[in-house]
């Protein structure tokens, strides 16, 4: 019996190492990034996820820091608020980082951090994420999702003048400020717009899955749907997916082909757009975001105050007339 | 006279062993004639292959949820075959290759979970919680967060069809015709079935108890990667997303299906209707055109009408065997005592 129970401690001990390795293996991909060496200033970096975006992101804040003398301790959250108030604690308290840069899984839960920071004297800064509490936050910059909802509106409206267009919409998380915003911003600007009916709205909960059957179902009930706003471009090999089952995936000119437009100007977005089944993709300016953001950094670390202290950058739209000018400024079709 | 008083007697067992079945069909004729494009064979064929990654992961979470256990980590088994069947060394290998590869990755993940249970008697929500977080951080390390498009073999197996009939269904025929087999057919089912209604009784009679529930985990394990086949198929892209969520998905179906958490009742075709009525309702909500918010509150609804009813069936069993209708966990978090009572 007693032997028993020391295998149930020491199998108790396996799983929490095992828990503990696994939030490691994510949560600090990229920490050798950050061993302090001699008077070389730190700043720690805590993102929400990584995915193709926030690698950018990553690669954006690198460069401009290292340009800046700066070096990096890096962590992922893994979609969890708690383990990102953890890792900040870790990093402000434990590590003695000079700056925090995070992207906010939860805008409001992050506000403990953000007083931490400010308690410790240690400039605290958000990007792409907006953050509900704002008196803590050092700089603040992020994306305009109601300017980019509106730039897909402008795209639609320009169409919709030869042919009229009935629309799917998909929407991203229902509680995501970014995909509120896009949503909201494309709404306001197609209303009453008499060549543009919205004829579904399909959560996707930003899960690709969901994207894929939501247009699947939404193609079935209405065949005579001509025209997708795609939230995000990681949604689009989804979309694409369920086109290519219906037989509508074609590119532009061709009788079946569906008028899309999505966000954030990915490498899916760009293959798209070369391959002309894709119309438009407003891209993020996720190079603007590490640039600023160290400047912000360099500018508080000298102690002077950070104005303007809340910046928001809007997209860059890419559409088939300008692909050839200005695909070199999109992050996707850079990289 | 008598046939068709037979007829009726196999028809009210049917619906005895499978309440769900009637509201599946109420479901399907409510939708019907509200929306003339709904009862189209094209769209019945749409609901059957979005059903059938679910199908197929649910099949094997029965096994798991007929032991008393959980396995909260089939999402993320999903994402890490799909991960590996990516990756570079695989992805250019035949389909069958590809297939046994990735077949064998859920064995081994579902052996990994099965043994921790199995043999430490750390509570099963607890071991998947953890080996949630493991296979979805080494996913991540394999395809590096990226979205990897899938070559045309692969993508096959989603898209393609025999005798008109969609391969994902196909695969989900098969493994729901073949868990049932096992289920019911097989010493290895009725061991799953005893170990789940009472494993202190189980152990006593000589039944290979920790064997049958490893077995359990690979069971869930082999079908999550098969599943993540068809799922990725489909999407013709493996996406760093992919499989988020979907555990709580596939109990929802499994639990809607009639078995019940706590263990030792429950049957591969309820599990089936379970994940066709999920599928069902939710290609309904958009042919509906209800509002974004209206699918959160169905889906939880259903989820919350699923665990009531499960509830409701628990304390009948409980009643039924003497018990007060509250049976305590064991040490392990088992309600081995309500049976044995």
């Amino acid at each position: 019996m007693k032997r028993f129970g020391v295998v149930r401690c020491l199998a108790t001990v396996a799983v929490a190492s095992l828990t503990l390795t696994a939030c490691g293996s994510t949560a600090s991909s990229n920490g050798s990034d950050g061993a302090a060496s001699g008077k070389k200033r730190t700043l720690g970096v805590s993102f929400d996820l990584l995915n193709a975006i926030r690698q950018a992101e990553k690669s954006s804040i690198q460069k401009a820091a290292e340009a800046a003398g700066y070096s990096v301790i890096f962590n992922v959250a893994d979609q969890d608020a708690q383990k990102q108030a953890s890792q900040i604690q870790d990093l402000i308290q434990t590590k003695k980082v000079d700056a925090v840069i995070v992207i906010a899984q939860d805008g409001q839960q992050i506000a403990s951090s953000a007083s931490l920071a400010k308690a410790r004297n240690v400039p605290f800064l958000a990007i792409d994420r907006s953050v509900a509490d704002q008196q803590n936050i050092t700089f603040q910059i992020t994306g305009d999702p109601v300017a980019d909802g509106k730039a897909v509106a402008a795209e639609f409206i320009a169409a919709a003048k030869t042919t009229p267009l009935k629309v799917l919409e998909l929407v991203g998380g229902l509680t995501d400020q970014n995909a509120i915003g896009r949503r909201d911003g494309f709404n306001a600007a197609v209303a009453g717009q008499p060549n543009i009916t919205v004829v579904s709205q399909v959560p996707t909960d930003w899960n690709p899955t969901q994207a894929l059957d939501g247009t699947s179902n939404a193609l079935q009930k209405d065949p005579t749907i001509n025209a997708i706003y795609v939230p995000s471009d990681f949604l689009l090999p989804s979309v694409q997916s369920a086109l290519t089952a219906a037989g509508r995936l074609a590119p532009i000119g061709d009788p079946k082909h569906v008028f899309m437009v999505t966000i954030d100007g990915d490498q899916n977005g760009c293959k798209a757009m070369q391959a002309k089944t894709l119309d438009a993709d407003i891209a993020t300016p996720v190079d603007e975001f590490g640039k600023q953001a160290i400047a912000a950094v360099t500018t508080a670390l000298g102690g002077r105050p950070v104005d303007p202290k809340t910046v928001q950058a809007k997209g860059l739209t890419l559409n088939q007339a300008n692909f050839a000018t200005t695909s070199s400024q999109v992050w996707g079709c850079a990289s | 006279m008598s046939r068709a008083t037979d007829c009726y007697g196999r028809l009210r067992a049917v619906l005895r062993r499978e309440p769900l079945l009637p509201v599946l069909v109420v479901v399907l004729l409510g939708l019907a004639a509200s929306y003339h494009e709904f009862a189209t064979v094209a769209n019945f064929r749409n609901i059957a292959v979005q059903a059938s990654p679910l199908i197929v992961a649910a099949v094997g979470m029965t096994y798991v949820i007929m032991t008393a256990g959980i396995d909260l980590s089939v999402g993320s088994m999903l994402f890490l075959a799909a991960a590996i069947e990516s990756s570079r060394a695989v992805v250019g290998l035949p389909t069958a290759v590809v297939f046994a590869v990735i077949c064998a990755t859920g064995v081994l993940m579902g052996l990994l979970n099965g043994v921790a249970v199995a043999f430490t008697r750390v509570p099963a929500l607890i071991v998947t919680l953890a080996t949630m977080q493991v296979f979805r951080g080494a996913g991540g390390h394999v395809t590096g967060q990226q979205n990897i498009d899938l070559p045309a073999n692969l993508r096959g197996i989603g898209t393609g069809s025999l005798l008109g009939v969609p391969t994902p269904v196909l695969i989900a025929a098969a493994v729901a015709l073949g868990g049932g087999f096992v289920f019911s057919r097989t010493t290895f089912g009725r061991y799953v079935q005893a170990v789940g209604s009472n494993p202190d009784a189980a152990v006593n009679a000589g039944l290979p108890v920790r064997r049958v529930l490893v077995g359990a985990y690979a069971v869930a394990g082999l079908l999550a990667a098969v599943a993540s086949l068809t799922q990725t198929a489909r999407l013709g892209a493996v996406q760093p997303s992919i499989g988020q969520g979907f555990e709580l998905t596939v109990i929802t179906a499994v639990v809607l299906g009639g078995t019940t958490l706590f263990g030792g009742r429950g049957s591969i075709g309820g599990t089936v209707l379970g994940a066709l009525v999920l599928t069902t309702v939710q290609t309904g909500l958009v042919f509906s055109g209800a509002s974004p918010y209206v699918f959160d509150i169905v889906r939880g609804s259903v989820l919350l009408a699923a665990v009531l009813a499960a509830g409701a069936r628990w304390r009948k069993l409980a009643h039924a065997v003497g018990l007060t209708g509250r049976g305590r966990p064991s040490r392990d978090g088992r309600y081995g005592g309500a049976t044995s009572a």
